[in-house]
């Protein structure tokens, strides 16, 4: 299986506060992969430097066969990576069709521009709102639309934070089908995420970061079994 | 078929180019927005034929700032930077006229490529000061506040050039009385050059470049450019993670709006066939805030009409004396900034077209 | 004997501008530093802190008193002007800096409108002193020994005093300093006119070396920015050595090509800085401690 993002002996500390301490990581092409860990485990900052928003300490990162290591953000987002913020990142005073004319326009012109608008706009459920300021959307729509941003020209790899932050039990199942839809076409997806249900619903595998570090990675079941993360989580150790 | 397609393509391009005309970055659209739009330019195309050289040279006058209010709005009101120092680019390309003109002389249509080279040389250091704010990721008010410094610095700089050492060729720069006896304008023509002195015919070049200038920001707005630039008013981070390079987008925005800046200083020193420091100084600095503020920076429509409403009130309170003019100009805008941000004229336009959907529906 | 007067002569010049820079950007360092907000009225605050002390010394009060009552009358304004207008602009920051220049035009041409376009000022006093054959005013040793009083009480004002705890909690956790029962509309306001009486005495301190009109305001305005700019938002950390080193480029440049490059090595000064430290020098030291 060929590795779409390689991570090797990936370092960042902030004076004395070490958020990634030496982070091995690989995720295959077509995978749909979670990333769990304790508050304060440095998922987020590791997706920060994923994304050229922090520069490393140390270490590598390989995306698609080459060094993204030295890249900045929008650099790296144009070789393939989308990503999509907790906070949904939309802009609240475009319309919904102005703010995925943004994210296309850089790949995508005249009829195939607006082909992939309405697919999009299909795909998430939004053609009644597709001139409606993004800022008036329910919270699940808006965090829709900003997937839709993220994906409507294919990524190679979507980076989701917490997709699900925020929504109903059933925007969360609806979302979970939705990632299930853009991973069957092909786009492999890392998410952090905290509710273990949707982990279970769209996951395979899974990585605990633990203080910086990688601290256990399997399936599912393997993880949920696994003693030591339930004593990270419960707190539990050495009692 | 080849003749076909070929003659095609370019015309599709064309139509979608002219589209753009109209889109949501610009308020008004339709066909009565534009019926609108054709008799108020008529009229402005009629004026000089009612009204007296003295009345319409100051007509001329009141046209040439739109240039550098418009270019503030797309820096602005578009691309979210504040500047304060379009003023900086105003003076510096008015100067540029002068040294150029004065040097080259009015020959073959010299002064119109003086005119281009001095917009080009306040777009240029334009580009350069938006290089440093932007590629230094400065923001929000430092923006505001290095810019001002700039302009200001500007204007102790010319100040200080009095004396026969400041000369650029045949040109001195007079320190603070400032430079004069440059030409105007002039075209040539068969049968001897037009000089466009104040009047109606640097009147009708004026207008002429406010439309092309008006519709072409028009478009340039509604494009992908001016998609990019909004987004970026709005949530420049998501903007980067879309793949834009911001600073990149922020920057040209910026020289852009000191084009325009400049194509104002170039004009208004052919205008007056002078140019002060004190066109760089703070109250001047203050001026084009004035105009895109009270008019709605968020709207090209909103700060063309807004600049030449606050203009012509300015110069009728000019008539007391211009510090109470200053005084209302002041107050203006603390009134709109407290009470109206969005702009009156914007304010004004979005009832108008509430209260034109009603009557249609 | 020749060394040591062109070392005094540099020190003096060094000292002077130094004197002027901290002086004249305090007002603006703790009102930007403390609420973020830019006042490009900063200077009709000076020159309002300027015409009063003048007024007052023609009065017949002795110069400091009047000084003191020039900075004052600018803190008092301050606060109203921070009553009536900021107080509604604190989450538009570009808006308030908008409405401050909107004062500023008014106080500008208010001024020129009822008190004509020059006022009587106050001769600069304490003479002159003589080193090696060449005259220094006495009274600009002492704004130099002002401007690092200046720094020595805003410290002890924001770090060894109630107001000054308050005012850093409620500046850094708004919400968490009102839920503690800080009245944070009025440490607002106080904040605000303690940079203005900062500007006022600014203007009262300098208003005996110039001329009074009602645009003297701007004289200050480019020193005062460009420090606040490469000093970044803590005026201790960042402002105070901002102007050491501003003043040595200035005094430097000023010495061997004279006050023109002087401005200009100013203006370059700060172009480089933002380029390389955004933060300015406060964010960069800050974050080399840490």
């Amino acid at each position: 299986m060929t590795e779409i993002l390689k991570v090797q002996g990936l370092r960042k500390a902030f004076g004395g506060v070490v958020v990634a301490n030496g982070i091995d990581f690989s995720l295959s092409k077509g995978a749909m992969h979670c990333l769990i860990g304790p508050n304060g485990a440095g998922k987020s900052s590791f997706f920060r430097l994923l994304l050229g928003e922090h520069a490393p300490d140390a270490g590598t990162i390989t995306f698609d066969g080459s060094d993204i290591t030295g890249l900045r953000s929008f650099q790296r987002i144009r070789r393939g990576i989308s990503v999509k913020f907790q906070v949904p990142g939309i802009f609240k005073a475009l319309s919904v069709r102005q703010n995925l004319e943004v994210a296309f326009q850089d790949h995508l012109h005249g009829h195939s521009l607006s082909a992939t608008i309405r697919e999009m706009l299909d795909f998430t459920d939004l053609r009644a709102e597709e001139m409606t300021p993004a800022g008036i959307l329910s919270h699940g729509q808006q965090q829709w639309l900003e997937i839709a941003m993220a994906v409507g020209v294919e990524p190679k790899l979507l980076l989701l934070d917490e997709p699900t932050a925020g929504m109903s039990p059933d925007e969360t199942r609806k979302t979970g089908e939705m990632l299930h839809e853009l991973n069957g076409r092909g786009i492999t997806i890392l998410a952090v995420e905290h509710d273990m249900a949707f982990v279970e619903q769209i996951a395979k595998r899974v990585t605990v970061l633990h203080f910086g570090s990688i601290f256990a990675e399997g399936t599912i079941t393997e993880i949920i079994d696994h003693p030591g993360v339930q004593e990270i989580y419960l707190g539990t150790a050495d009692v | 078929m080849t003749l076909n397609t070929t003659d095609t393509v370019p015309r599709s391009r064309a139509r979608r180019l002219f589209s753009r005309l109209e889109g949501p970055q610009t308020m008004g659209s339709g066909p009565a927005f534009w019926t609108v739009a054709a008799l108020v330019l008529g009229v402005a195309a009629a004026y000089p034929l009612i009204a007296d050289a003295w009345t319409v040279g100051n007509a001329a006058y009141f046209l040439i700032w739109t240039f550098m209010a418009m270019g503030l709005g797309v820096v602005w009101g578009y691309a979210g930077a504040l500047s304060f120092g379009q003023t900086a680019f105003f003076g510096l390309a008015g100067y540029a006229y002068g040294v150029i003109t004065i040097n080259l002389g009015t020959a073959y249509g010299l002064t119109i490529v003086a005119l281009l080279l001095s917009v080009a040389i306040g777009g240029l250091f334009a580009l350069v000061i938006g290089y440093f704010m932007f590629y230094g990721r400065i923001q929000g008010v430092f923006i505001g506040i290095v810019t001002l410094s700039v302009t200001l610095v500007l204007e102790t700089f010319m100040a200080q050039t009095a004396g026969p050492q400041w000369r650029i060729g045949e040109a001195r720069l007079n320190g603070f009385n400032g430079m004069s006896g440059m030409p105007p304008l002039t075209l040539p023509w068969f049968g001897g050059d037009i000089v466009l002195y104040p009047g109606p015919p640097l009147y009708y070049l004026l207008l002429g470049l406010v439309v092309i200038c008006y519709l072409g920001l028009r478009i340039l707005l509604n494009s992908p450019f001016g998609n990019v630039l909004v987004a970026i008013r709005e949530n420049p981070h998501r903007v980067g993670m879309l793949g834009y390079d911001v600073r990149l987008y922020q920057m040209l925005a910026f020289g852009i709006g000191g084009a325009f800046a400049a194509l104002s200083g170039a004009l208004y020193t052919a205008w007056g066939q002078y140019i002060t420091p004190s066109s760089m100084g703070l109250t001047s600095a203050a001026l084009p805030i004035v105009w895109v503020a009270v008019g709605g920076r968020r709207d090209i429509t909103a700060t063309l009409i807004g600049t030449l409403v606050v203009l012509a009130g300015f110069q009728t309170l000019t008539i007391y004396g211009s510090q109470y003019a200053l005084v209302v100009m002041g107050a203006l805008l603390l009134v709109t900034v407290l009470a109206a941000p969005q702009g009156l004229i914007v304010g004004a336009m979005t009832l108008l077209g509430r209260l034109f959907q009603r009557s249609k529906t | 004997m020749a060394l040591f007067q062109s070392v005094f002569g540099m020190l003096y010049q060094f000292g002077d501008t130094f004197a002027f820079l901290v002086i004249s950007c305090a007002g603006l360092a703790v009102i930007f530093g403390m609420m973020g907000v830019i006042n490009l009225a900063h200077g009709e605050f000076i020159m309002c802190g300027a015409y009063v002390t003048a007024s007052a010394a023609r009065a017949g009060l002795p110069l400091p008193l009047a000084i003191l009552t020039g900075a004052l009358v600018a803190g008092l304004v301050g606060m109203l002007v921070e009553r009536l207008v900021i107080r509604h602009l604190y989450h538009r920051p570009l808006d308030s800096i908008i409405a401050t220049w909107g004062i500023s035009l008014i106080a500008t041409q208010g001024v020129l409108i009822v008190l004509g376009s020059t006022m009587q000022g106050v001769g600069t006093p304490l003479g002159s002193i003589d080193v090696g054959g060449r005259s220094y005013s006495l009274y600009r040793l002492v704004l130099m020994a002002c401007a690092l009083g200046l720094l020595g009480g805003l410290y002890v004002l924001f770090y060894h005093s109630r107001f000054g705890v308050i005012a850093r909690a409620t500046i850094q956790k708004p919400q968490m300093a009102h839920a503690l029962g800080v009245n944070t509309g009025r440490m607002y306001g106080l904040t605000f006119g303690l940079g203005a009486a900062l500007a006022g005495l600014a203007g009262g301190l300098y208003a005996p070396t110039m001329t009074m009109v009602p645009t003297m305001g701007s004289t200050f305005m480019v020193e005062s920015f460009v420090t606040v700019v490469v000093g970044g938002a803590d005026i201790f950390v960042g402002a105070a050595p901002a102007a050491a080193i501003l003043a040595l480029i200035k005094a430097g440049l000023t010495a061997w090509y004279g006050q023109l490059f002087g401005q200009i090595g100013l203006l370059v000064t700060v172009i480089l800085v933002i380029r390389i430290l955004p933060g300015g020098l406060s964010g960069w030291l800050k974050g080399t401690t840490r």
